[in-house]
């Protein structure tokens, strides 16, 4: 090739590329045919409804972009939420977009299930219904629902009437049967009260895991920080009893681990101090004659001196509040223990004060287990024929193994599933009607009398699914041959009979309520008569070997009874004490490992009477020795795996162990109800733990103060301490300078705002084995620090994220200027200068900073919910908390349109937005007016790794401590 | 000798500066910037000069999001029911309207993905659209030859006619400093501003 030749080619070449380039296909904008007044694209529309993930019914307001929900919100005006919204609640969208979700009715052909249209779905269920009802079979049709305490509980009760099927079965795993027992034993009134946690300076808990799932979590963890965290000198206390140290019993002030099954003996051996001392009113006397204090004190494994503490502390606390519940107070003397609390109320004077009969939760309507189980029976006998099952109802996961749900099922003819996604039901019904999701669907909930919030689309149907209500509504018809308008089901939807129902109560302030979030008004607390009678809260029976370990399944607070599995962001929010991400685990106590061989990982078989299931086992140094623990609903949905996932075959699920009799009292049944026996099987499947240990090793990152020194300080303010001498000269900050105020003290470590940090900034999901080499992806995460003696430990939850320190680490050592400091105070992060050298991530000393090792996937249509305000990082990008800076840049365009400068409450970070116990504070630290500086000079302020240098703009207040406890 | 060895070089620099002006400007094009044939010819400089239609009477978002928006076809089609109703272009803005199918218009100016560009704030701030879009009121068709495209280098390199500004993070940050300086603004500078 000659010199003229070569440049010819060159000329060419660089002038084809300069003509063809390298271009994307031509993009399309597409504006709307008739624009939608509401809906600004580019600006995010609100809608107020009702969190249907648990019966707790938190008010929620859903962030609608461009016609798709791409967030969650506790919704401030709601009485139950008031603003917060827990990890369950966060993650309801992936249920949402959930990419397993069924594109249409399904009708069973042999083993599988093949799509249908609606017309013809419908008409086999309703064909086969006529003709029931014409064979005067009415009898055989059952309706089995979650709890739904409005309308739409109303219109299914209507339906069930009109074609004369038997009457609806309200079927909820957790559904407090003994509680109501013992409320019409010592009450007489068949209900759930409120109990205002707020009002109470003393709260004693036995096994009631209010911070995870009981009752309203979210409700009651709100009070329950108003009522504990450490605010000008005043702090109450929390005494939690339980074998097990959960997540509740890991926040108590003091945690007494009793033997499985003697709450009650320990409620009334407190009863009885009570009354020795003169601190309860002389008729409980002899209610508790027959109480030995010693005996009982032997019998439960708790000292003496701790329930003569306990009865003091307690009885000292004007108000103070028992509570009882959980799944160790659910054994054969469920009632006779919640009585004994009862009594304890009674005697402490609590009842009226902390404890509200009149504004009572909507528990109180779910239907007894017992009658459950009398429908499996009739189910058994071939006398059901039809059962229809709604959403949110998974029997065949969720019901005891002794019941044998899923060989009843066998003998029903028509098996009819209202649910939207798979589960262990769904796989063997023969038709599928999917339901809209809540967050799609009109309807109402009362969580507690005197509260109906009201429930809206948020968004268009994601799948071809519709309203139970519609569809039961339309077959009705069908079967009864009146048309639309006419007959006893003249409603078209449930939208209109909604709005029927709905007409007397708000007139013409429908809209009004809508935007609201349903109606609310005071309920007074009535006065009620109570019963002081003896009662034997013997230890509970249990089956199975007698030298076995008892059973304790417990509730996930991620999961629920398994309704939260599916979605991938719970999956990978660690379970705060075990720090375990996906698989489940058992709980075996120190003791019984080292008896066994067992180590942590080693797959371990649990046997009941009633079945057997595998897993891993997880070493507890603080699980009473006769005990081992389970967690209820860790199940994988199908996309789940092998994407994320391996699944090995067999049951996890130790509901499966579990007998079927129910609690004669109460008709609820025995989570409490079985030993079982432990043998390896030689297997390991080691957990993916994200946290490798619980011990701080002098490093002081959680730090804690005693409630004395804290009142102290809080008086004549902090001691001075010598400032970390600078040779640099100090950074100005123009205009805002942004910072973080985190209170230890009032973290309960719930992961809602792990999840909430998920959905809001776009953190993608990795799998087991990438969490497991410690490449998850979360910019917030609760670590777990237990001090004290390891079988009896105090812990501290330390919500660590990027500290937007002064003098970052992560910044000089940046090659490409990615990671840099802002104007406002900020450590910013620039994906698109990043290239990936991650020496950042490992300079920072808090381990924060977060690498895309690979390209993450979102499995369609999860990538809908993607935040639009944030960009999708691609591989090789080191990523971490932004301190939501496009919550920030909204937050100061909203206050420059008003022509003011930023305040408190413009800006909350989705972590502070969603936190139930309201730890976290974010403000400008050059605002006088702001709380975050009123916080970052409290005297109980101080910075994590504070003598290295850094100069964090991430304050954490201490936990502080109660000695007297 | 010398003399071709010079006429070598100088051509050798001519095509130096050829091939960096054909890299640097196909390195810099905007994705989706291509020359592409929007559904119907639509004059901004009939709307604009002739009718004296203010920008935002279609794009009528830019004031409150981030997006400026593009008129919905009814929008469109209030004034074009009895307004220049018998044109051929203007017969298929009603075409689409009966069929109520949106106008598949063919997206000309495009920021990178990981850019988030606030409308509102610079309507806000009195910028005005030409600023960053060009002298779009003079135009027949838009969509044309923006942005840094080698016959745009050149023409501007001659000083023959202005290009439509390119739109690259230099020019952005160009005029927020110089608003800055001059203005007395507070136009930010901070990556994450545009970049989160």
């Amino acid at each position: 090739m000659n010199r003229r030749d070569f440049f010819r080619v060159v000329t060419a070449s660089g002038a084809t590329a300069a003509v063809t380039g390298c271009q994307r296909t031509a993009e399309n904008i597409l504006p709307l045919v008739v624009p939608n007044e509401q809906l600004v694209p580019g600006v995010a529309a609100w809608f107020a409804t009702v969190c249907r993930e648990c019966p707790a019914g938190c008010g929620v307001i859903a962030k609608n972009r461009e016609g798709r929900v791409v967030k969650l919100e506790g919704n401030p005006d709601h009485p139950v939420s008031q603003g917060a919204l827990c990890a369950r609640g966060q993650a309801a969208l992936q249920g949402l977009y959930h990419p397993d979700r069924f594109a249409g009715p399904l009708l069973r052909d042999g083993a599988t299930l093949t799509p249908a249209s609606w017309d013809a779905a419908q008409k086999v269920v309703a064909d086969k219904i006529a003709a029931l009802r014409s064979a005067g079979k009415g009898q055989a049709i059952a309706l089995v629902t979650q709890l739904e305490t409005s309308s739409l509980g109303a219109l299914l009760d209507k339906w069930t009437q009109v074609l004369g099927t038997r009457p609806r079965v309200t079927f909820e795993p957790f559904g407090y049967e003994a509680t109501r027992a013992a409320n019409r034993a010592t009450f007489g009134r068949d209900a759930i009260p409120h109990y205002a946690f707020e009002d109470a300076q003393v709260v004693l808990s036995f096994g009631a895991d209010f911070l995870e799932t009981w009752l309203s979590n979210v409700s009651y963890a709100r009070a329950f920080a108003r009522m504990h965290a450490f605010r000008d000198g005043r702090a109450g206390t929390f005494i939690h009893i339980e074998p097990r140290q959960s997540l509740t019993a890991s926040n108590a002030d003091a945690w007494v681990r009793n033997a499985p099954g003697t709450e009650g003996l320990l409620a009334l051996a407190i009863l009885r101090v009570m009354v020795d001392a003169g601190l309860a009113d002389r008729r409980f006397a002899e209610v508790v004659t027959g109480i030995n204090v010693k005996k009982a004190a032997a019998d439960s494994d708790v000292p003496v001196e701790t329930i003569r503490h306990v009865a003091e502390v307690f009885a000292h606390g004007k108000p103070g509040l028992a509570v009882g519940g959980g799944m160790a107070v659910t054994g054969t003397n469920a009632t006779p223990t919640l009585v004994a609390i009862n009594l304890l109320n009674l005697a402490a004077g609590n009842v009226g004060k902390t404890v509200r009969f009149g504004p009572d939760s909507g528990f109180g309507k779910v239907t007894p287990y017992a009658e459950v189980a009398r429908l499996i029976q009739a189910m058994v006998r071939g006398e059901i024929e039809v059962l229809l099952l709604g959403s949110g109802v998974n029997p065949a996961y969720t019901l005891p193994g002794g019941l044998r749900f899923t060989d009843a099922l066998k003998k029903v003819g028509l098996v009819v599933s209202f649910a939207n996604q798979p589960d262990e039901t769904t796989a063997l019904a023969h038709v599928v009607l999917p339901d809209t999701h809540w967050l799609e669907s009109w309807g109402d909930y009362a969580p507690r009398e005197g509260v109906v919030g009201l429930m809206q689309p948020t968004t268009a149907p994601v799948r071809d699914s519709r309203p139970i209500g519609d569809t039961v509504l339309a077959m009705g018809r069908a079967v009864l041959g009146s048309e639309e308008g006419k007959g006893p089901l003249p409603w078209a939807t449930l939208e209109q009979y909604l709005k029927v129902a709905w007409a007397p109560v708000v007139k013409d302030e429908w809209a009004a309520a809508l935007r609201l979030g349903g109606v609310w008004k005071e309920t007074a607390p009535v006065a009620v008569n109570a019963r002081v009678a003896p009662v034997d809260a013997a230890p509970p029976t249990l089956e199975g070997d007698a030298d076995g370990l008892t059973l304790l399944a417990y509730p996930s607070f991620r999961f629920y009874d398994g309704r939260g599995a599916s979605r991938a962001w719970l999956q990978e929010t660690p379970d705060t004490m075990t720090q375990a991400v996906w698989d489940p685990w058992v709980e075996i106590a120190v003791e019984t490992a080292a008896k066994l061989g067992i180590a942590q990982g080693d797959v371990v078989r649990l046997t009941s009477p009633y079945g057997s299931i595998e897993l891993p086992a997880y070493v507890s140094p603080t699980l009473h020795p006769r005990a081992v623990a389970v967690p209820i609903g860790h199940r994988y949905a199908p996309y789940h795996t092998p994407r994320y996932v391996t699944a090995p075959a067999g049951s996890r699920n130790p509901v499966a162990l579990l007998g079927a009799a129910a609690e004669s009292a109460s008709g609820g049944p025995a989570y409490l109800g079985v030993r079982v026996r432990l043998a390896k099987t030689g297997a390991r499947r080691p957990l993916a733990i994200l946290q490798a240990t619980h011990d701080q090793q002098g490093r002081e990152l959680a730090q804690h103060v005693d409630l004395g020194a804290a009142r102290e300080q809080a008086l004549r303010g902090k001691p001075e301490h010598e400032e970390y001498f600078s040779m640099y000269p100090d950074q100005k900050y123009p205009g805002y300078r942004w910072g973080m105020a985190i209170d230890v003290d009032a973290c309960v470590g719930c992961q809602a705002c792990v999840v909430a940090c998920q959905a809001e900034n776009n953190v993608p999901i990795v799998g087991r084995a990438q969490a497991a080499y410690g490449r998850q992806l979360q910019w917030i995460r609760i670590e777990r620090w237990a001090e004290g003696n390891p079988g009896h430990p105090t812990n501290l939850f330390l919500p660590m994220l990027c500290q937007h320190c002064e003098v970052a680490p992560c910044e000089p050592v940046c090659p490409v200027f990615a990671a840099y400091r802002t104007e406002e105070g900020l450590n910013g992060q620039v994906y698109n200068r990043c290239v990936g050298t991650r020496y950042c991530g490992n300079n920072c000393p808090y381990h924060v900073r977060r690498f895309n090792w690979f390209q993450y996937e979102f499995p369609a249509p999860l990538d809908v919910q993607l935040n639009p305000d944030v960009t999708v990082r691609q591989l090789g990008v080191m990523e971490k908390c932004t301190m939501c800076i496009q919550r920030i840049i909204a937050g100061k365009d909203h206050a420059r349109d008003a022509k003011r400068a930023v305040r408190d409450g413009d800006i909350l970070t989705a972590c502070q937005q969603t936190c139930p116990t309201r730890a976290i504070t974010f403000g400008n630290l050059k605002d006088a007016q702001s709380a975050m500086v009123r916080f970052a000079h409290s005297s109980r302020a101080y910075h994590v790794l504070e003598e290295i240098g850094t100069r964090p703009s991430v304050t954490y207040l201490k936990k502080v401590v109660r000695e007297h406890a | 000798m010398g003399a071709k060895a010079g006429v070598g070089a100088l051509g050798l620099v001519l095509l130096a500066i050829l091939v960096f002006l054909a890299v640097s400007s196909w390195s810099r094009q905007p994705a989706g910037a291509k020359p592409s044939i929007q559904p119907i010819r639509f004059p901004h400089s009939v709307h604009v000069q002739t009718y004296k239609i203010d920008c935002q009477y279609c794009h009528s978002d830019a004031r409150r999001s981030e997006y400026a928006g593009l008129p919905s076809v009814q929008r469109c089609m209030g004034c074009h029911r009895i307004a220049g109703a018998a044109l051929p272009e203007v017969k298929k803005v009603a075409d689409y309207y009966a069929r109520g199918e949106p106008i598949p218009w063919v997206r000309v100016n495009k920021l990178p993905e990981f850019t988030y560009f606030p409308h509102k704030a610079h309507i806000r701030a009195s910028v005005t659209c030409q600023t960053c879009h060009g002298p779009v009121e003079t135009m027949m068709t838009f969509g044309a030859e923006t942005g840094p495209r080698l016959t745009n280098d050149l023409l501007t390199l001659v000083g023959l006619r202005p290009a439509p500004p390119p739109l690259t993070m230099g020019w952005c940050l160009d005029c927020h400093r110089r608003q800055n300086a001059t203005a007395g603004a507070h136009a930010p500078l901070d990556c994450v501003t545009c970049h989160h």
